[in-house]
């Protein structure tokens, strides 16, 4: 790096190196200034480095990854091509029976839908500076209390859905103003008292199923009737046919409501106030307490449709003692999103297909599918370096400025004497 | 001319060629070069951002320059880290000190430099006791006054910054840069610390100096570089030249000192406190039974030493801290009842002491933060939709009005403004509002004089307007300059009001310490 600062400054320096090496040398500075000069115009926009720098990140990541599937021996073009290709994204060689590409990308979005919710609720949190590690617990309870109060019911369809959703908001909001609430009132960091709840919650809900709801067969929770389920009747597609998630639509535009609330609107403006200064923002007259209950309960909404999208629709009824680790991806997913409603749609998808793709890249090129938690890992890695990544696109960007302009008043200052 | 024989040597102790460092989006210090005498107190003297501090923080190894050299006793030096600058005999007093509170002086000192010896020649341990006698004798050399055993929780401000002077004397420093060390403290300490500088130089020792303040480079500094906006202007013998002489160069324009202009005639009462009392989060009271009224068109200026209970005072009329006793009152009704939103809307403009963690969300746009107490309302925000024009609008507004320097307009944030900016900010924010009653905490502090003569004329101006105006401030001079009438806080208590002109400097300087004696 310091060769590339100081070479075109001191030319001076090279004077004791043979001609041909320093030509060598000055052509290998030239390719790395206009290497240089490349990624910063690339990248150097402002307005795009929210989407530029994360995709810059995970094209290092799987760079990095690939020399460790090539140590492995395999043909990392390949492993990543099969987890498109098992995410739906492109077509496999050939179909199971009542399967196609279509119904892979239905799967990949039913996967997809909890996830995002639960990255929405993460999001939402962190704009008001908390961290809701209890999406988890929220998501059992909704998906609990869905399940007792609609799922057993018999109810009809047309009513029985919206119910499950309505449910999820108003449970997943209620445990998450009580996180607010501790805090506000008693001062209890809202990562402890979540990391309790989940707790509570996961042992609660798992000795209530064990006292009424237990089936024997699965040893999970009896599963709800398919008209309380969040997945249409099986539609047909062609020779294939899918249920497709009714969650899924809503949680996208979850994530652009939630865009507009979080910019656009005075109590999105009271949050992210909060978030950034407690102290600026009760200076400047917001209500503290009651900003912070109101995001807790957004986000705890968010964890309640992410635990009813779950438990009635991808998987097929709630595990006792187990907290869902879709609920601990999402805050992978926000960060990856950095932080932005839209910004975990994007990378909801990533990770989701990575996910649901590992299972047919591992029975096709034989790499074990944990190599999709650690290019999850990995892209994590990278996204984390991305303030780094900014800071040092803003100096390059002001030194190439300065370079031009220097260049630039030479060229006018010879042009000046010629015309003298 | 006696300074200069005062052991004043030829020999460049410190030599800077062609130093330049960028940061985005600006040039912080621009081809600066300068030598600096072995045995002077050489002053770096600019505004806000004009590139002092990042000259020092070059020097004392905290940033690597982009271009050019640092010679050290002629030697090509390249400093990489604070601890390769301490090993090249430089030290430094930073404006925020770097000090562990509940440590004692000797400990503090020793940090990371403990003389280690071992019992029985086998059990190592920290030689405290050796420590503390080597500090007891640099104390006494250099006038310090620091008993090493003391904790530092325990020591004022000014003591604290003495500990950071030994810390560099421990360590053998030759040359010592303070950066702006007279910003926290008394006009008493200043003097004090002042002496203590010119002790350093009489002793041998090399002083940086970094300050925006004259009167102090005109008493004890030899030379004075002059930087504005990351270019050196001018280096000047202080002897050959004048106070005013270096603010116009210090400023690019000609300044007028004194801004002393007498009240219109003052009218209504619009605040009353009456009796009040603050406490803290354990019951000690900050503000003590403490009661005063300010007139439409008065200047009341509440002078005392830092954490006489001005803070305290101001947040709790604001509605930020709790009244414990007494009443507050704005144009004669109780605003007991009303919460912050409702009394800054009921006419309490604020300035707050701490700018960057309560006056502004740093991360913030300038738009925003020139909204922030107003963003709520119409134009700013209709049916809880936020009109980002509006915003713009208003900023644009402002800038021009308090001339808010801002490399991308309203868009730009706010933590990379220089903080005399920010601090314009506030000011045209709180300004806008057209309150009755503005409270100023320390509005100038850190400010360079361009800045401080604009804000003391928007106060002035606001004030013969017909606003009433609180000021508190730490800064004597400010508070003579400007007040009609003059409150002196004291260990939360209101020791004395009186009209400006009955008090002098020296009697409100007493009156600062305690002493109310000699009546």
């Amino acid at each position: 790096m310091s060769s590339k600062k100081s070479a075109p400054q001191r030319p001076d320096q090279t004077d004791h190196l043979p001609e041909q090496s320093r030509q060598a040398l000055h052509g290998f500075n030239k390719a790395l200034d206009d290497a240089t000069r490349m990624v910063v115009k690339g990248l150097g926009a402002e307005r795009w480095q929210a989407l530029t720098i994360p995709l810059l990140s995970i094209l290092l990541s799987l760079l990095v990854i690939s020399v460790v599937i090539l140590a492995f021996g395999n043909n990392p073009l390949e492993v990543f091509s099969s987890i498109l290709a098992g995410a739906g994204w492109f077509a496999k060689s050939n179909y199971g029976g009542g399967q196609s590409q279509l119904t892979d990308l239905i799967n990949l979005a039913t996967t997809l839908t909890p996830l995002l919710f639960a990255a929405l609720g993460v999001v939402v949190a962190l704009r008001c500076g908390l961290f809701n590690i209890g999406i988890a617990g929220q998501m059992v309870l909704a998906g609990f209390i869905a399940t007792v109060f609609v799922g057993y019911s018999g109810m009809d369809a047309l009513v029985a859905r919206p119910l499950v959703l309505v449910i999820g908001v108003v449970v997943g909001a209620l445990a998450g103003a009580l996180i607010g609430f501790l805090k506000y009132r008693f001062n209890i960091h809202e990562v402890v008292s979540s990391i309790m709840l989940n707790n509570i919650f996961m042992y609660v809900v798992a000795y209530i199923i064990k006292l009424n709801y237990h089936d024997p067969v699965s040893r999970n929770m009896r599963a709800a009737s398919s008209d309380a389920r969040l997945l249409t009747d099986p539609v047909h597609l062609g020779e294939a046919s899918a249920r497709l998630p009714v969650g899924f639509l809503l949680a996208v535009i979850a994530a652009f409501v939630l865009w507009f609330f979080l910019t656009k609107t005075r109590q999105g403006f009271e949050m992210t106030a909060v978030g950034k200064s407690p102290k600026a923002a009760q200076y400047a007259g917001i209500k503290i307490g009651r900003t912070v209950v109101f995001a807790m309960a957004l986000s705890g909404a968010m964890g309640g449709l992410a635990g009813v999208t779950h438990y009635l629709a991808s998987v097929p009824s709630i595990a006792p003692n187990v907290l869902p680790s879709v609920g601990f991806d999402g805050i992978a997913v926000a960060f990856l999103g950095n932080a932005h409603p839209l910004g975990a749609v994007l990378a909801a998808t990533l990770i989701a297909t990575l996910s649901t793709g590992a299972t047919y890249m591992s029975s096709i090129v034989g790499v074990r599918q944990e190599i999709a938690a650690l290019i999850t890992g990995m892209i994590l890695l990278f996204t984390a370096c991305g303030g780094y990544l900014k800071s040092w696109l803003e100096n390059k960007k002001s030194m190439i400025a300065d370079a031009d302009r220097a260049a630039a008043d030479r060229a006018a200052g010879s042009k000046g004497g010629d015309g003298a | 001319m006696a300074k200069q024989d005062a052991g004043l040597s030829q020999e460049i102790i410190l030599e800077v060629r062609n130093l330049t460092k960028r940061f985005p989006g600006i040039v912080a210090c621009d081809n600066i070069s300068l030598d600096i005498r072995k045995g002077e107190i050489y002053a770096l003297l600019g505004e806000n951002g004009a590139g002092k501090s990042t000259l020092a923080s070059m020097i004392f190894g905290l940033y690597q320059p982009d271009e050019g050299q640092i010679y050290i006793r002629g030697q090509a030096v390249s400093i990489d880290s604070p601890n390769e600058a301490v090993a090249l005999d430089i030290g430094m007093v930073h404006q925020h000190f770097k000090l562990v509170s509940n440590y004692t002086v000797a400990e503090n000192i020793i940090l990371g430099d403990e003389p280690r010896k071992k019992a029985l020649g086998l059990f190592p341990y920290v030689d405290i006791k050796s420590a503390e006698a080597r500090i007891e004798q640099l104390s006494r050399d250099y006038g310090l006054e620091v008993d090493p055993r003391a904790v530092i929780h325990d020591l004022g401000v000014s003591t604290q910054q003495r500990v950071e002077i030994l810390k560099m004397l421990y360590r053998d420093a030759e040359i010592l840069i303070f950066d702006e060390p007279t910003a926290m403290l008394t006009p008493q300490e200043i003097e004090s610390l002042l002496q203590i500088i010119k002790n350093l130089r009489d002793q041998g020792k090399t002083v940086i100096f970094i300050t925006h303040k004259l009167d102090e480079v005109m008493e004890v500094c030899d030379r004075c570089a002059i930087l504005v906006r990351g270019k050196l202007v001018d280096i000047s013998n202080t002897a050959d030249t004048s106070p005013r002489e270096l603010a116009s160069k210090m400023v690019g324009r000609d300044i007028e000192f004194s801004a002393k202009r007498p009240t219109k005639g003052m009218g209504d009462t619009i605040l009353e406190v009456e009796g009040l009392r603050v406490e803290d989060a354990n019951g000690f009271p900050k503000v003590n039974d403490v009661s005063f009224k300010v007139h439409a068109g008065e200047i009341f200026a509440v002078a005392g030493v830092s954490g006489s209970g001005q803070t305290e005072l101001a947040d709790a009329i604001a509605g930020l801290a709790k009244t414990k006793k007494g009443d507050i009152k704005l144009k004669g009704h109780s605003l007991s009842k009303m919460n912050v939103r409702k009394r800054s809307e009921d006419g309490i403009a604020y300035i707050p002491e701490d700018r960057q963690s309560v006056g502004l969300v740093l991360d913030f746009c300038l738009d925003q933060n020139l909204a922030l107490k107003s963003y709520y309302r119409k134009p700013y925000c209709k049916t809880s939709l936020l009109k980002p024009v509006a915003f713009s609008e208003h900023a644009k507004g402002l800038i021009d009005d308090f001339d808010i320097r801002c490399a991308r307009g309203p868009k730009t944030i706010t933590r990379e403004m220089s903080g005399g900016n920010q601090q314009k900010a506030i000011v045209g924010r709180e300004i806008d509002q057209g309150a009755d009653l503005l409270i100023f905490v320390q509005p100038t502090r850190g400010l360079d004089i361009g800045a401080i003569m604009a804000i003391r004329e928007r106060i002035l101006d606001e004030r013969d307007k017909g606003k009433a105006v609180l000021l508190i401030s730490l800064e004597l001079d400010e508070v003579m300059d400007l007040a009609d009438t003059i409150g002196v806080m004291y260990a939360g208590q209101m020791l004395k009001v009186a009209a400006a002109a009955d008090l002098s400097m020296n009697q409100v300087g007493e009156f600062m310490m305690g002493v109310t004696g000699n009546e």
